[in-house]
């Protein structure tokens, strides 16, 4: 009799959730003073949505898959820094990379950073984002937590874009010169940022991506780009380092890494093969961004104005 | 005649006032974050900017009936907002840093200190500006029977450039200018209206009269 009663309810919950959307069922819901943030259920895969479009995924069966390309470049800091001990990542959403980071990498101390509080309880609810002895969680501001801050950190990652159905967008005091200034003061003589956006990477017209790009390369020696082949991501990084690292260097790096270990990503290898050293076509009609001037709305919309 | 420049002159001091509201959100971003409480404050504070140039900008206007009167007030309002780039960012850094570093800000302060921010910046050229409307809704009108049609014109003309003003800053300024240059634009508006008063008083001299129904 109970387990009719358990298959009745099963059967009951299978035909409740097929009715609206066939396999999907919105699990959290709630208006942040954010985002409209959605947790959904999909197909064995669970989705951190934000006004409507994904942020996040991560498979049910195993939290470590199911996520996005572009997350696993932020593992690409190693090929930098093999002794990567302290991590501060700007931006948590549904916790991708600090899930794999704690899985990976069980020495390294992580501390994130949201703004959102309902972020950060759905990231600890739905997502597995747990605050361990390793990984801390700072409600705050980025920008204002890093200039608050003393300590350092070998690697900064930053994740803080958002996409409505408009289009993507970024915190304007999260792309300027004096951002990367506080960044690069927060980070080790070796350090390494990482940071995420969505834009075009050819293309003659002024854009985020060669923004961003020369307004790095004004604060960090180094700057290279990990365009995703899945979407319109890149994850560029900036090397405090002024030593360049070409195509061999890299790929070498990395095979030395797993060699040894150190990193244990199954597609790391994959991964590195996306490195490029070149300048966006675009960089050189893209402004500098400054707190002064930092208009992201037009770049993030192709319809950003030369210099 | 009179009734045209009076309009011009609060369409243009609404503008403004919008000019600064909307910059300003994204001046202040760079101190207290890309938080929501940014929006909050700024509209809170220049709402209350608002109210008390209103009130008190009637009661001015009753009291001294010369347009004169605002040109010094419109001078100092005009001035501070061309430095707000110069003198601002250390009185911002000072809110921010005066919070013990290694603790975390408490949610309270997260909400309260962008509110300081705005009122530090941006209350004072708002509350000038705010004093515009009653103080030109006096001059303008010579008749009790006509107040409605002139207050109704003055509101109307102050909220029209407000909207040219979101519009404008948000749409294109933004865009086109940094920060710095658009508080110093605006600023010099403001000194020009300041000008404009004196020779508004000038070509006006004493004919406030007591208002005859």
């Amino acid at each position: 009799m109970k387990r009719i009663c358990m298959k009745v309810a099963l059967l009951l919950v299978a035909l409740l959730g097929g009715i609206g959307r066939p396999h999907a069922a919105v699990v959290f819901e709630a208006h942040s003073p954010y985002h409209h943030v959605q947790v959904i259920d999909d197909g064995g895969i669970r989705l951190l949505s934000f006004n409507g479009t994904q942020e996040t995924r991560m498979s049910l069966a195993n939290p470590l898959l199911g996520h996005f390309e572009y997350t696993e470049f932020f593992h690409a800091p190693w090929v930098w820094n093999p002794e990567i001990k302290r991590v501060l990542m700007l931006g948590l959403g549904g916790g991708s990379i600090q899930r794999a980071y704690q899985h990976y990498y069980t020495n390294v101390m992580i501390e994130s950073v949201e703004v959102d509080p309902v972020v950060i309880k759905v990231a600890n609810e739905y997502f597995q984002v747990r605050e361990t002895p390793t990984h801390k969680i700072h409600q705050h501001d980025g920008r204002t937590f890093l200039q608050r801050g003393r300590e350092t950190y070998d690697v900064i990652l930053v994740d803080a874009y958002t996409r409505s159905r408009y289009g993507s967008s970024i915190p304007p005091h999260l792309v300027t010169r004096e951002f990367f200034a506080q960044a690069s003061a927060r980070l080790g003589t070796n350090g390494v940022l990482a940071y995420n956006v969505i834009g075009q990477l050819q293309g003659g017209r002024a854009d985020i991506i060669g923004a961003l790009y020369r307004t790095m390369k004004e604060v960090f020696p180094q700057v290279y780009l990990f365009p995703a082949s899945s979407s319109l991501n890149v994850v560029i990084i900036a090397t405090k380092s002024p030593v360049p690292y070409d195509y061999a260097r890299v790929q070498r790096e990395g095979r030395e890494l797993i060699r040894s270990g150190k990193v244990k990503l199954p597609t790391f290898a994959t991964r590195l093969r996306a490195f490029q050293n070149v300048t966006p076509r675009n960089a050189s009609v893209s402004p500098v961004l400054t707190d002064d001037r930092a208009p992201v709305e037009s770049l993030m919309r192709g319809t950003g104005f030369s210099d | 005649m009179l009734k045209t420049v009076a309009a011009g002159f609060v369409f243009l001091g609404g503008f403004a006032i919008m000019v600064l509201e909307i910059a300003g959100a994204r001046y202040l971003t760079k101190d207290f974050g890309g938080s929501f409480y940014i929006w909050i404050s700024q509209i809170g504070v220049i709402l209350i900017a608002l109210a008390l140039g209103y009130a008190i900008g009637g009661a001015l206007a009753d009291h001294f009936k010369r347009a004169a009167f605002l040109a010094p007030l419109l001078a100092v309002a005009g001035l501070f907002t061309m430095l707000i780039p110069n003198f601002t960012p250390p009185l911002l850094q000072a809110i921010v840093m005066r919070h013990p570093l290694d603790r975390e800000i408490s949610a309270l302060w997260q909400k309260l200190d962008p509110a300081l921010g705005s009122t530090l910046v941006f209350f004072l050229p708002c509350f000038v500006l705010a004093i515009l409307s009653p103080y030109m809704i006096r001059l303008a009108a010579r008749r009790l029977e006509q107040v409605g049609t002139i207050s109704g014109l003055i509101y109307a003309c102050s909220t029209v450039g407000s909207i040219a003003g979101v519009f404008v800053s948000g749409y294109v300024l933004i865009d086109f200018m940094g920060l710095s240059a658009i508080f110093r634009a605006t600023g010099a508006l403001i000194l020009v209206l300041a000008v404009v008063s004196l020779l508004m008083d000038r070509w006006m001299g004493n004919s406030v009269e007591p208002l005859k129904s």
